[in-house]
């Protein structure tokens, strides 16, 4: 009992941090209708900078999201100028091998910079567990669920709140509409591919606090993300939130009765199962129970 | 007419090329590479170029071939017989992951592969008792080089050959209607999911062959080598250089891609910083923004700026 609780705990606070890392692909797909394969590449840099800062210059890996965020928001802006756009209206596969591309420069840039070998970061805060009711919890799993949770709420806020994030659902939504109603559409699709290339970086951030990694870092990860908005369907907040709760679920049981080796391979039979079964995923099921 | 007097010349200089040189071990090496991998290209271009479906995961059916050939030698059957069962197991081996996988649609399946190709690997990694895990498989003896280059050279041909073949077939006017409107293709008559699986089962036999030529080579065969997400990356490329669709391009990405590597790995500087991940980024990045068809496209575009400049000049005369 105590045993299926501390489990089911460690999952959910996973779960927050899978649904950051997968937020951004989600965004991304929604307001432009292509799927961000460099997202892989973009969640090891994330990874490698903290790193980097708090090895090179000491800086608390906590810090290090206050200079990712807006370093990769620019980023992913340049981007979506220089690249993205030209083929955005293009069939879908085009942007998705333009992107792959992208991503093999990416890892090419942390192989060039700081070697192949495997990295973690260590310091007392990351190694540091307290007990909550005989269960042993890690500090940085809780530190990395509230601030996956907390950036995940600020971001809707902005989302429903404020006219700029109106306009970015209005464009999900129906970009043709939106041009009409007066939006810029072309400098929304700017931003939401900034944003969402930021909070990836940003979760792999988050997740240089709790694994360590390598230049093919993100491949693993691309995988669980694109398996979570598959659940969760690719252009709802509850969706992904919901998948990525089931994925970690589903992660954290499976491991009890196989070798850790074959972790990766949960996310893949998910995927499989979810498709033959429900081919519209966890938000078709919730959409058609609510149509009852 | 020229085309298939220049077609002719080619295929009679690959077949006389070891008695002219034969001990150029070197280049009949290099040739047998860009052979190997130009059979590899056109078996993805099958179901990527022609069908529209792109895989990141070709590399499981090519890690199936050569893991069947090195465990069948090892179990006593000749070589040559090896390549058709490793063919065969591949191809079964598509008839398990197509049906779930074309439930997704364009990019969400090319992502899907990702999973099958890791999933493939993982398992082979992990079913240490069939594959030797991580250790991978070691083979006896290779056959000379000159014999090597002939068994590439043939499974070459006989892949550019079926695959111009199926191009001109009426399924491959099925698969070309999936690949440009995949309803538009239902309604027409055909049935996508198995048309798509057809193409789907004949890449996935091909590219078990071409893994038998793989562990003939190479004489090793790992889940990393093999199964690796790299290998499934040059299958992307290569056919993306050299023309994405169509029958020759393949063939020539082959070519640049491993003359590209011999020279990168040659270098080390560049090997060091593995710049390799960058120049094919760059390139695929570079055709995708500016030349869709590849470098047979630039190619024709050349060509008929040339006839154009021809005709203006006679006019002008």
């Amino acid at each position: 009992m105590q045993d299926t609780l501390a489990t089911l705990i460690s999952a959910l606070l996973a779960a927050g941090l899978y649904a950051t890392m997968s937020y951004g692909l989600a965004l991304i797909y929604g307001v432009m209708k292509i799927i961000n394969l460099a997202n892989a590449g973009v969640l090891m840099l994330g990874a490698y900078v903290t790193w980097w800062m708090w090895d090179a210059y000491q800086v608390n890996p906590l810090l290090a999201p206050l200079v990712i965020l807006p370093l990769f928001f620019l980023l992913g802006v340049a981007l979506e100028r220089v690249a993205v756009r030209r083929v955005m209206e293009q069939e879908p596969i085009i942007s998705l091998l333009l992107l792959f591309g992208v991503w093999l420069i990416l890892q090419n840039v942390a192989y060039a910079l700081w070697t192949g070998d495997t990295r973690s970061i260590e310091t007392p805060f990351v190694e540091a567990t307290f007990k909550l009711g005989g269960i042993q919890l890690a500090w940085p799993r809780v530190y990395v669920f509230f601030a996956g949770a907390l950036t995940l709420a600020v971001l809707q806020l902005f989302l429903t709140k404020t006219q700029f994030g109106r306009a970015i659902r209005a464009v999900s939504q129906d970009r043709d509409a939106a041009r009409l109603a007066g939006i810029e559409v072309e400098r929304i699709y700017s931003v939401a591919f900034g944003i969402g290339i930021a909070l990836s970086a940003f979760a792999g951030s988050m997740l240089s606090l709790l694994f360590p990694f390598g230049p093919d870092f993100g491949r693993a990860l691309q995988l669980k993300s694109f398996c979570i908005v598959v659940l969760g369907g690719l252009d709802s907040f509850v969706g992904v939130a919901f998948g990525a709760i089931a994925l970690s679920i589903a992660e954290a049981f499976g491991l009890r009765y196989m070798p850790a080796s074959l972790q990766n391979l949960i996310s893949f039979v998910v995927l499989v199962v979810v498709l033959i079964v429900f081919p519209k995923g966890i938000a078709g099921i919730i959409r058609s129970l609510r149509r009852v | 007419m020229y085309r298939s007097i220049g077609l002719g010349v080619v295929i009679l200089a690959s077949l006389i090329f070891p008695a002219i040189a034969p001990h150029a071990e070197y280049v009949l090496d290099i040739l047998f590479l860009m052979l190997l991998y130009g059979a590899m290209a056109t078996s993805w271009n099958v179901l990527g170029g022609f069908t529209g479906q792109v895989s990141f995961g070709h590399a499981a059916f090519l890690g199936i071939g050569a893991y069947a050939t090195a465990l069948l030698v090892a179990a006593g059957w000749p070589l040559w017989a090896t390549f058709p069962a490793g063919g065969l197991l591949a191809a079964f081996y598509s008839l398990l992951i197509g049906p779930p996988a074309f439930r997704l649609r364009g990019p969400y399946f090319a992502i899907a592969t990702i999973g099958i190709g890791e999933a493939t690997r993982l398992i082979a990694l992990n079913w240490s008792s069939l594959t030797g895990g991580a250790s991978g498989v070691t083979l006896g003896a290779a056959p000379p080089a000159v014999v090597q280059y002939y068994v590439a050279l043939g499974l070459c041909a006989a892949c550019v050959g079926a695959a111009a073949w199926i191009k001109r077939s009426r399924f491959g006017y099925a698969l070309a209607a999936v690949r440009s409107d995949s309803d538009a293709a239902e309604t027409l008559g055909v049935n996508t999911t198995i048309a798509k699986t057809q193409a789907l089962f004949i890449s996935a036999f091909m590219l078990g062959v071409a893994g038998g030529a793989y562990a003939m080579h190479y004489l090793y065969v790992s889940p990393d080598s093999t199964f690796g997400f790299s290998t499934s990356i040059s299958l992307v490329i290569m056919p993306i250089i050299g023309g994405i669709g169509t029958i020759f391009g393949p063939l020539l990405g082959a070519a640049i891609f491993t003359a590209l590597r011999e020279q990168l790995e040659a270098n080390p500087f560049l090997a060091k910083y593995s710049l390799d991940l960058s120049v094919f980024g760059l390139l695929l990045c570079g055709i995708v923004l500016f030349e869709p068809r590849g470098l047979l496209g630039i190619f024709e575009r050349l060509v008929r700026r040339g006839t154009a400049t021809t005709r203006k000049d006679s006019v002008s005369e």
